[in-house]
């Protein structure tokens, strides 16, 4: 068998109430293959059954008909876990815990010896930046610290294959770059991850392969790069013209018959924004910054 | 209740479990069949198959590590969420308790009984609403948050979560109880006011086998039933020769104990019911009625007893009884004859009665291994041989209807056999069948108002002292002659030793005027020549025994005692008394026209008391285990339903459990009367009742009491799954009734009955969480 991490085969689950009821089918017969060593994007709206594909690839659910194979195990065997660290959609750990304790108890569900946990612990809680609040019960955390030690827990087994559950849903913009860091350098090391998420240019700036689902049903399957090449545009990017410049370019572009050329200062995403704003910030405290410095700025970088 | 010991069954226990857990399993993998088929056709069965061996694979790759992680991770969360504010209420419980529960009036048995009561009730009833609100939220609440999302996609199998959670939750149940316990016993020696402190005791009771003897001298299971509706008690008429019986199996040295003197002493303990059949006078009315115990050792009783059972046999029963054997033999004889020549003189059940006396004695004589019996045991055995056939033919006859005749020969010449061999050995069987019967000094039982019983606890001492009836002091005056004869202490050439009645006095502690009268005696007869002196020995002339010369001197009244206290002498209550390891004492009561009351745990030997905290501690295992079934069951019930109806049914259990589940058993053994449900709904519904019967057709009577018999199947089903709670309660009862727990019949079966239920819980509880998805809300 070739390196196929995850098989699906005409998965299709139908959720049914308590009588046995049909109430949605939310997934249809998808069949996908996620290969060792790349990010794999799951994307879709709300509700197109993401987060219940992934939940039957763990063996949370049961799939109503299809055949999935995961780390060439079937996802009703609990010894595939040793190998795979799960994010939920939600993080959802024991409150009553508090940083350390949530690290170690989970370390010790993968019979990890007591030094083994412990490195792995303050490696975790150093990289998901929890330091500070490692003391505390995880009741008092904000959404995106519950994220962040909700990665650190997926990760305390050093899994081979990562299932993140929008992985940057409540994340700060800086935690959102560290999470794409991540998961670029998970793959770095030869690791397989799949994330679900409908949050395109997180999707874009990380996943080799992403797979497109409605409602259930695979729409989109490919490489992320050539699904979001655009053949019949050309984009030219220079420093500042000037308006005779432009009209120039103008008629050379209609001796070659392009009459609909379009000419504007791109603007950097807000994304970007965030990010050097916050980082200034940082550098420089105490300051607001006016549209132009931002502007220029964004010129700079 | 009772505290009546009553041994449990731990063969049978086991043979129902195993029955149980099989019909149990196979039940369980039918069902998961049959459900995996119907949701995947005919994939079911793969599935079916596969998920059994993922299930038996993870039974074998249970890691102590996660459990323990498991386990910690339940007690943090016990903690945190303030679990533990229940030792606040137990310790506002027990600062305010002594303003309700003092009473310095009150008798010290009754202090220690409410404060014990107060106690271990309050400590189990403040643990249990914890523990089940804990077993029965945790799994669910855990599944609704998700947070066992996270748990169950580790390498944790979802057997390894249950036995977690179980064993967190147990942990928290025993230390709150020891805590507790702990505490409880400190508050106990404070509260209780020192007068009563030294009743804070465990009894330790010996209980026996209860039979009657009537007013006219037959033994029968039960005494008169003075017209009470709750025939508990069976009454005994005074001033008759009605007695209770309690025989004491297992007694032994150990059942003594020492009194203050450093001697030992058998403690009776009784709380009889006094029943009057006229006022009699203030005195009496004060003092109560007057009863009387008799220790007895009778052989001959145990042997020939069984024989009187029916009217026919009576004069034989009562001449075997008396030790008169000879007279016996031609009783014997005459029945044989009867055998003979009017067979249909005899009914069916003389001749079952016969048989089963025979057996009895042949079986008991054999059991003496007396060689003076001559081969009357054997001749016993085999009539009671020829009997049993001679009843099966009779048997056969009467079901054939066939007029060919039984032949009575066989049985009859066995019979002939039985009575030649009681005239033989006469002697030899009177001789090795002593009977001794120690008569105790009066006590007084009163009539009890209103939940005070009377209970009398009577000193005897190991050393009895007592006036010997006619056949015991032959007895007792023979084997001293035969003993001083051996060691050559009764004579001095060819006469009776000088002095010898003040050592006789002195050594064989009977007092100088009788030892004076018997030397005496024996001087007469030596000069009458019934008695010589043969090998520098007294010897009885006509070459009888001892025991038959000096009784039938008694009996001709030729020893009549000097002493106004009578013939006093001496026996060991353990060596003469027991010699079998087993105790008879007899109960009279003395006043005429007054009746004696009781039942089996009446009356029970108290053996040395065991300390109050080991007692108490057993009390508290008793609890604990109660407490850790709950968990058990109430995890299991909640790895299927949400929070609430786990709830619903855990309480269920164990109200069903602790409040009828002997009714259960009673109805189901048809104790407990009345009709099935629907039968009496029909009968309500139409004004009839149940002599009467339904007033339908046919085919709806048989469709009525075919469901009844459905709804009992359900409630014998349920009867065994639902554990019997009242087992655990059953240790508290007797502390607070200052008895000890007794470690067979009561906390073991307590343990027995834990594990019965533990085992199939963490395999069903594995299974159903295993095999449900998480999701399904
Ligand atoms: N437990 C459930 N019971 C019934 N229906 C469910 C359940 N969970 C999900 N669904 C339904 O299944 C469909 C797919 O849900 P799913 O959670 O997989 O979507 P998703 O792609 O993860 O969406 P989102 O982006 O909002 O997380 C939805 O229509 C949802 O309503
Ligand atoms: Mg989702």
């Amino acid at each position: 068998m070739s390196d196929a991490v995850i098989e699906i085969r005409n998965l299709s689950k139908i959720y049914r109430d308590f009588w046995g009821r049909k109430k949605v089918q939310a997934v249809k017969s998808l069949s996908l293959d996620v290969m060792k060593g790349e990010v794999f994007g799951l994307l879709g709206p709300n509700g197109s059954g993401k987060t219940t594909t992934m939940k039957m690839l763990l063996g949370l659910l049961f799939p109503t008909s299809g055949e999935m194979k995961i780390l060439g195990k079937p996802a009703s065997d609990v010894s595939k876990n040793e190998k795979i660290g799960y994010l939920p959609e939600e993080s959802y750990l024991y409150r009553f815990l508090n940083a350390d304790e949530t690290l170690d108890f989970y370390g010790r569900l993968f019979n990890m010896t007591a030094a083994e946990r412990n490195r792995r612990a303050d490696e975790l809680i150093e990289m998901v930046g929890l330091g500070k609040a490692r003391r505390r019960q995880l009741k008092e955390y904000s959404k995106g610290m519950t994220r962040r030690i909700g990665l650190a827990q997926a990760l305390i087994n050093d899994p081979d294959l990562v299932l993140l559950d929008e992985p940057t849903s409540g994340l700060d913009p800086i935690g959102t770059r560290e999470m794409k860091d991540l998961i670029v350098q998970l793959k770095a090391q030869g690791k397989t991850v799949v994330m679900c998420s409908h949050q395109l240019a997180d999707v874009q700036d990380v996943c080799d392969r992403i797979a497109v689902l409605f409602q259930g049903e695979l729409k989109v399957l490919g490489r992320v790069d050539e699904l979001l090449e655009m053949r019949n545009e050309m984009q030219i990017r220079t420093s500042a013209l000037s308006d005779e410049a432009v009209a120039d370019i103008r008629k050379v572009l209609e001796k070659h018959n392009i009459k609909d050329a379009e000419f504007s200062r791109p603007r950097a995403d807000l994304e970007q924004l965030f990010l050097r704003t916050v980082r200034e910030s940082g550098e420089r405290p105490g300051r607001r910054f006016s549209t132009e410095e931002v502007a220029a700025s964004g010129r700079k970088s | 209740m009772d505290f009546d010991i009553r041994p449990y069954d731990f063969a049978l226990a086991t043979r129902s479990w195993l029955m149980l857990a099989g019909a149990l399993t196979v039940i369980c993998l039918a069902l998961a069949l049959v459900l995996s088929v119907a949701r995947n056709g005919a994939r079911g069965i793969g599935i079916f198959t596969s998920g059994l061996k993922s299930y038996l694979d993870d039974l074998v790759s249970i890691s102590p590590r996660r459990i323990l992680a498991l386990t910690n991770l339940t007690l943090k969360e016990a903690i945190r969420r303030k679990a533990l504010l229940v030792f606040v209420a137990f310790a506002v419980l027990l600062m305010f308790a002594g303003w309700f529960l003092t009473d310095a009036n009150e008798r010290p048995e009754l202090q220690v009984s409410v404060h014990v009561t107060f106690l271990l009730t309050a400590i189990s009833w403040l643990i249990l609403p914890a523990v089940i609100f804990l077993s029965v939220w945790a799994l669910p609440e855990d599944i609704r948050i998700r947070s066992l999302h996270t748990v169950v996609t580790k390498p944790a199998r979802r057997l390894e979560i249950v036995l977690g959670r179980m064993t967190g939750l147990g942990i928290v149940a025993i230390t709150m109880l020891v805590v507790m316990g702990v505490v409880g016993l400190g508050w106990l020696y404070r509260a209780i006011p020192s007068t009563s402190r030294s009743a804070l005791e465990c009894r330790v009771p010996l209980f026996g086998e209860l039979f009657f003897i009537t007013a006219d001298g037959q033994p029968a299971d039960k005494g008169l039933n003075v017209g009470d509706v709750w025939a508990y008690r069976s009454h005994i008429a005074g001033n008759t020769r009605a007695r209770a019986v309690w025989v004491f199996p297992g007694f032994n040295e150990s059942a003594l104990t020492t009194n203050e003197q450093g001697e030992k002493d058998l403690l009776l303990e009784c709380r009889f019911e006094a029943f009057r059949t006229i006022k009699g006078s203030e005195a009496s009315i004060k003092k109560g009625i007057e009863a009387q115990y008799t220790i007895s050792h009778n052989p001959r009783e145990e042997a020939f007893g069984s024989l009187s059972q029916s009217e026919s046999l009576r004069p034989l029963a009562d001449a075997l009884r008396d030790g008169q054997f000879r007279n016996a033999a031609d009783r014997m004889k005459e029945l044989a004859q009867r055998m003979r020549t009017a067979p249909d003189e005899l009914r069916p059940q003389d001749y079952a009665g016969l048989q089963f006396g025979l057996t009895i004695a042949g079986a008991l004589l054999k059991e003496m291994k007396n060689d003076s019996f001559g081969d009357v045991p054997d001749a016993f055995i085999a009539a009671s041989t020829a009997g049993q056939d001679l009843i099966i033919q009779l048997r056969r006859k009467a079901e054939t209807q066939s007029r060919e005749a039984v032949s009575h020969e066989e049985f009859a010449a066995t019979l002939d056999r039985v009575a030649a061999g009681l005239a033989e050995n006469a002697d030899g069987l009177l001789e090795g069948m002593p009977r001794t019967e120690v008569p105790l000094p009066h006590f007084h039982v009163s009539e009890y108002h209103d939940g005070e019983e009377s209970i009398n606890v009577t000193a005897v001492p190991q050393t009895l002292r007592f006036v010997a009836d006619y056949e015991t002091l032959a007895r007792f005056l023979a084997r001293i002659v035969d003993e001083w004869n051996a060691q050559g202490k009764l004579l001095d050439g060819s006469s009776l030793k000088p002095g010898l009645a003040e050592t006789l006095a002195s050594e064989a502690k009977i007092s100088q005027l009788n030892a004076e009268r018997f030397v005496e005696v024996l001087q007469e007869q030596l000069t009458a020549g019934t008695v010589q002196v043969a090998d520098n020995q007294l010897k009885v002339a006509n070459g009888k025994t001892w025991f038959i010369f000096l009784d039938e001197l008694i009996r001709g009244e030729k020893l009549v005692s000097q002493d106004p206290q009578g013939w006093m002498i001496e026996k060991d209550l353990m060596k003469d008394m027991a010699p079998n390891g087993y105790l008879r004492v007899e109960v009279a009561c003395v006043n005429d026209q007054m009746y004696l009351g009781m039942a089996r745990p009446d009356l029970f030997i108290r053996k040395a008391n065991q300390s109050f905290a080991v007692g108490y501690s057993k009390a508290l295992i008793n609890i604990s285990l109660m407490l850790l079934l709950i968990i058990v069951l109430g995890v299991t019930v909640s790895c299927i339903v949400k929070g609430p109806v786990a709830l619903f049914f855990t309480l269920t259990f164990f109200l069903v459990g602790q409040f009828f589940h002997e009714f259960m058993l009673r109805k189901l053994s048809g104790v407990e009367q009345g009709m099935g449900t629907f039968e009496s709904a029909v009968l309500l519904a139409q004004h009839r009742n149940p002599q009467v019967g339904m007033d339908v057709s046919e085919t709806a009577q048989a469709v009525v009491k075919g469901a009844d018999k459905g709804l009992e199947g359900v409630l014998w089903a349920f009867s065994n799954i639902v554990p019997d709670f009242t087992i655990f309660n059953r240790a508290s009862a007797y502390v607070e009734n200052r008895f000890d727990v007794p470690l067979m019949e009561c906390v073991i079966p307590a343990i027995v009955v834990f594990f019965g239920f533990l085992l199939p819980c963490i395999l069903i509880s594995g299974a159903l969480l295993k095999f449900r998805e998480l999701e399904s809300k």
